[in-house]
C-alpha cells in the first residue's frame, strides 16, 4: 500500500496529460477559455477541473496528442449492437 | 491579501488605459465579426475577451448548422418569408429587426467567414451526389432540402479564422480581461455609453477603455436556476465564461431589457440529468433525420404533420404536400401546423402501438452518404462535439453501421428536467434594440446572443457585422468624451474588495451561486405568483445586502468567478422583476400566471433603471414596422456598397 494523502476530492478529472508526449509549450492553456490549467513544471496543471466545459478545444490545440478528455462517468452515454436488441427480442 | 503560490504576476491595483474609436466586449462569434467589420471601417478597434478569442464562446469549438441563410444562391424562401414564419411561430415575440438582419445579411456573414478562412463548402467533393449538396456551388444543406435555407457548415474551422482575421485588421485584442462596468457620460445611468472597465483574470491588473462607440456582444446569462458545485462548467449548455456579465452591466449603467420574465424548462445542460449534448441523438438539429428504434429494435414511424407515414429516409428531408418550406433548428420546439416538418411519431401514440423504452438513435440504416454527414460531419463539427463525442466514441469502439446511440427519455431527449429547474433557452430576453441594433443608450450597440429573442451562429454572426458597421459610423459622427473618474474608483473599489474579505466568514462564488439558484427554483419556478416572486425579491436582496459584501477571492481567477455570481444575483433580480410586471400568461413565453387577471397577454415588457428606480412600458409586439422596407432606409450605403461590389 502506499502512503496516505490528503486531497480534496475531486468530483471529475476531465483532463489528463500525458508526461511522454507533452512537451509543455502550453497552447492547450493558452486556448482555454476558462482558464481550467495553470503552468506546471512538468505540463500544465488542471487547477479548476470543475470548472471544465468540455469543449475539447485544448485537446484540438496540442500539436503533441498529449492530452485526453474524459467525461464524468455519469455522462458517459451507453450505445448497443443494434443485433443484440433484435436477438434478445427473437429470444 | 496573503501571499500565494500563485503562477502569475501580481498586478492588483495597478490601471491601464486605452482608447479605441470602437470597443467590443466580447470575443466570441458576434464580437469577432463585430471588431472586424469596424476595423474595416477604418476604425481603430479594441476587443476584450474574458477567455481566448481564438475558441472563446459557445461556437468556440464548432458549429455544425448554419441556420436562415435565405440569401444564398441555392435558397427557394425569401428573407420576408423567412421571418415572417420565425414571428408567426412565436406569436410575435421575437426579435424582428435582428432575425431580419439573420434572414438578409447571414449569407453575407458566411460569405465573409469564408473568405477568413472557414469551411463552408465540400471542397473535396467528399459528398458528391448526395440529395443535400449543390453540386455547382458544392454548398451543403440540412433539415428541409427543398427550401436550402439552412447550411451544413465546418464550424469548427470558424473561430481561429476569425480571431486570426481580427488580429490581421489590426484590432487590439486583449484575451483575459473581463469587463466589469460600462462607462457612461458623466457616470450617469442612462447617459451615453463612453467605454468599459474591466480586469485581467490572471493578474487582476485595471483596465480603462475609452470609445466613441461600444459593442455588447457578450451572450446571455446563465446559471440563474441551474447549478452543480461539482461540475459547475457542465451545468449549463452554454460555457461557464458566458454567465450574463454583459446583461448585469448593461441593467447597472441603464439599458433597457425585453422579455426578461420569459425561461423554459431546462432542455440542455450536462451536469447530473443530462449526457454530453449530442452524444445520444438530438433530431431537433444535428441527428437530424436519423432513424430511431425501440429496445425491441423496431424501427419508429417518421410522419409530415398531416400523420401521414413517410416511408424513405429522403421524406424526412421534404415538406409536406403543399408546405413550401418546414422550419428545424435550434430555436424550434415545437413549430406551428403551417411551418411544421417531419418527426418520429409522439410517445403517446408510440406507447399505444406496444413501442417500448428505452428509445435508441440509429444511423445503420441511413444511405451512406446521410450517415457519414451525421456521424463524421455534424457530429465532428457540432461544438463540443469533435473530442468528447466522436473522437472518443470512435476510440471506444462505436461504429454508425452496427451500434444504437440510447436516447434518454421518451423521444430524442438527452435529459429530463423537472418544471422548475429553467434556462434562458430558446429565444429568452436580453437587450432591446433599434433598427441601428442600438440600445436606449446612445453609443451602445448590442449583437449576438445579448439581443432579446436570440438564439444561433448565424444570427451571432449578422448581428455582429451589422452592429460594427452601425458602431463605426457612429464612432465617425460623434466625439470622444471625457470618463467619470468617480466612477472608474468606484468600480476598482467594487472589484477588488473581495480580495481583501475576511476568507473565513466570506461565502464563497460556489455556495452564493447554488443558493441564488435554488431561490429560483423555488420562487420564480414553473408558475409566477406575486407572493412567491416577492419572496424571492426580499430574499435576493438580503443576498445582495448581507453576503455580497463579505464574499471572498482567493486569486483573480477565483475573483472572475465571485464577479459572474454577482452579476447572476443581478440577473435574477431582473427577471423577478420582469415576472412582477408581467400580469397574464403568455404561452410563448412560457410564462405561467395562476393569479393573472385573465386579461389578455401584454405585448413586449421592456424594463430599464433610472436614479436607482425599475421603469417599466409596453412596447408593441410589431414595433419594427415593416422590416423590407425599414431595412432598406436604414442600410441605404451597405445595400449601394454591396451593387458596387458586383
Ligand atoms: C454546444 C453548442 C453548439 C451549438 N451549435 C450551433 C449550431 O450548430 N448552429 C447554430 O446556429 N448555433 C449553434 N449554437 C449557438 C451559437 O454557438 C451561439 O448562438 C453563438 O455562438 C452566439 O454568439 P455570441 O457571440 O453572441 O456569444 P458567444 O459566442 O458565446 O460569445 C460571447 C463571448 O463573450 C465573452 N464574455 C462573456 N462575459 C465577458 C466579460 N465579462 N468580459 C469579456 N468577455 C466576456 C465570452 O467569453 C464569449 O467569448 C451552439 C451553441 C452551443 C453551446
Ligand atoms: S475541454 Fe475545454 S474547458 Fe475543458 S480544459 Fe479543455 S479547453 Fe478548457
Ligand atoms: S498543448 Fe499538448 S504538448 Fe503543449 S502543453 Fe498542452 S498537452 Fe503539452
Amino acid at each position: 500500500m502506499s502512503e496516505f494523502l490528503f486531497r480534496q476530492t475531486p468530483p471529475a478529472e476531465p483532463i489528463q496529460f500525458d508526461g511522454e508526449k507533452c512537451t509543455n509549450c502550453g497552447r492547450c492553456l493558452e486556448v482555454c477559455m476558462i482558464d481550467v490549467m495553470l503552468p506546471g513544471e512538468k505540463h500544465p496543471i488542471a487547477a479548476y477541473p470543475d470548472e471544465c466545459w468540455y469543449c475539447g478545444c485544448c485537446v484540438m490545440e496540442c500539436p503533441e496528442g498529449a492530452i485526453r478528455l474524459r467525461h464524468p462517468l455519469m455522462n458517459q452515454t451507453r450505445w448497443v449492437e443494434k443485433a443484440s436488441l433484435l436477438k434478445k427480442e427473437k429470444e | 491579501m496573503e501571499k500565494s503560490q500563485w503562477p502569475y504576476e501580481n498586478r492588483a491595483g495597478c490601471v491601464t488605459r486605452l482608447q479605441a474609436d470602437v470597443l467590443v466586449l466580447g470575443g466570441g462569434v458576434a464580437g469577432c465579426m463585430a471588431a472586424a467589420q469596424a476595423a474595416r471601417r477604418g476604425q481603430s478597434v479594441i476587443l476584450v475577451e474574458k477567455g481566448a478569442a481564438k475558441r472563446s464562446g459557445a461556437g468556440g469549438s464548432g458549429c455544425d448548422h448554419w441556420e436562415s441563410a435565405a440569401t444564398n444562391p441555392c435558397s427557394t424562401v425569401s428573407p420576408e418569408a423567412l421571418l415572417k414564419a420565425m414571428m408567426d411561430d412565436n406569436d410575435g415575440y421575437n426579435n424582428a429587426i435582428s432575425h431580419y438582419i439573420e434572414c438578409r445579411e447571414g449569407w453575407d456573414a458566411l460569405l465573409d467567414i469564408e473568405r477568413m478562412g472557414g469551411k463552408i463548402r465540400d471542397t473535396e467533393d467528399e459528398f458528391k451526389g448526395a440529395a443535400f449538396r449543390d453540386e455547382k456551388t458544392k454548398l451543403m444543406f440540412a433539415y428541409d432540402y427543398k427550401s436550402r435555407v439552412t447550411l451544413r457548415i465546418w464550424g469548427a474551422t470558424f473561430k481561429p479564422a476569425m480571431a486570426a482575421a481580427c488580429r490581421k485588421l489590426g484590432v487590439r485584442v486583449f484575451d483575459r480581461v473581463m469587463a466589469t462596468t460600462l462607462l457612461t457620460e458623466g457616470g450617469r445611468q442612462g447617459g451615453r455609453c463612453v467605454g468599459a472597465a474591466g480586469f485581467h483574470t490572471r493578474t487582476g491588473e485595471f483596465f480603462v477603455f475609452s470609445a466613441k462607440a461600444v459593442i455588447m456582444a457578450m451572450s446571455r446569462p446563465a446559471r440563474v436556476w441551474l447549478f452543480s458545485s461539482g461540475h459547475p462548467g457542465l451545468c449549463e449548455f452554454r460555457p461557464l465564461q458566458c454567465a450574463g456579465d454583459g446583461h448585469a452591466m448593461g441593467w447597472r449603467a441603464g439599458a433597457e431589457f425585453n422579455m426578461m420574465e420569459k425561461s423554459v424548462q431546462a432542455e440542455f445542460s450536462a451536469a447530473g440529468r443530462s449526457f454530453p449534448p449530442y452524444s445520444t441523438g438530438n433530431n431537433h438539429n444535428t441527428w437530424y433525420a436519423a432513424s430511431l428504434i425501440d429496445a425491441a429494435g423496431r424501427k419508429i414511424p417518421y410522419a409530415d404533420r398531416d400523420g401521414r407515414l413517410l416511408k424513405t429516409v429522403e421524406e424526412r428531408y421534404l415538406p409536406a404536400p403543399g408546405q413550401d418550406f418546414f422550419l428545424k433548428g435550434g430555436a424550434v420546439t415545437q413549430a406551428k401546423y403551417e411551418f411544421e416538418g417531419p418527426e418520429t411519431l409522439p410517445y403517446e401514440e408510440l406507447k399505444k402501438q406496444g413501442y417500448r423504452l428505452a428509445f435508441y438513435a440509429d444511423l445503420s440504416d441511413l444511405p451512406e452518404l446521410e450517415r457519414k454527414v451525421i456521424w463524421g460531419m455534424m457530429v465532428g463539427q457540432e461544438g463540443k462535439t469533435q473530442v468528447p463525442v466522436y473522437q472518443n466514441f470512435t476510440e471506444a469502439g462505436f461504429d454508425p453501421r452496427r451500434h444504437v446511440l440510447q436516447c434518454y427519455g421518451t423521444g430524442w431527449q438527452s435529459a429530463q428536467f423537472l418544471p422548475k429547474e429553467r434556462q434562458l433557452f430558446g429565444l429568452p430576453g436580453g437587450f432591446m434594440n433599434d433598427w441601428d441594433l442600438m440600445t436606449n443608450l446612445p453609443g451602445l450597440f448590442v449583437a449576438g446572443d445579448a439581443l432579446f429573442a436570440s438564439d444561433c451562429y448565424g444570427h451571432a454572426a449578422a448581428t455582429g457585422s451589422y452592429a460594427g458597421r452601425k458602431a463605426a459610423a457612429y464612432a465617425r459622427k460623434n466625439q470622444r468624451l471625457p470618463l467619470c473618474e468617480e466612477q472608474i474608483e468606484a468600480e476598482k473599489r467594487r472589484v477588488y474588495a473581495p480580495l481583501s474579505a475576511d476568507p473565513r466568514e466570506g461565502v464563497s462564488w460556489k455556495e452564493l451561486n447554488e443558493a441564488i439558484a435554488k431561490a429560483m427554483q423555488n420562487y420564480c419556478g414553473e408558475q409566477k405568483r406575486d407572493e412567491l416572486l416577492l419572496s424571492g425579491v426580499e430574499l435576493l436582496e438580503r443576498y445582495e445586502r448581507e453576503v455580497i459584501p463579505k464574499a471572498f477571492a482567493a486569486n483573480p481567477h477565483e475573483l472572475t468567478r465571485l464577479l459572474e455570481v454577482f452579476d447572476i444575483l443581478t440577473v435574477a433580480q431582473v427577471i423577478l422583476q420582469a415576472c412582477l410586471s408581467r400580469r397574464q400568461s403568455c404561452e410563448k413565453l412560457e410564462f405561467y400566471r395562476p393569479d393573472g387577471d385573465g386579461a389578455e397577454p401584454a405585448p413586449f415588457i421592456c424594463l430599464r433603471q433610472e436614479g436607482g428606480r425599475v421603469l417599466r412600458r409596453q412596447v408593441p409586439l410589431d414595433y419594427a414596422g415593416d422590416v423590407k422596407e425599414n431595412y432598406e432606409k436604414h442600410n441605404r450605403d451597405y445595400i449601394e456598397e454591396k451593387e458596387a461590389a458586383l
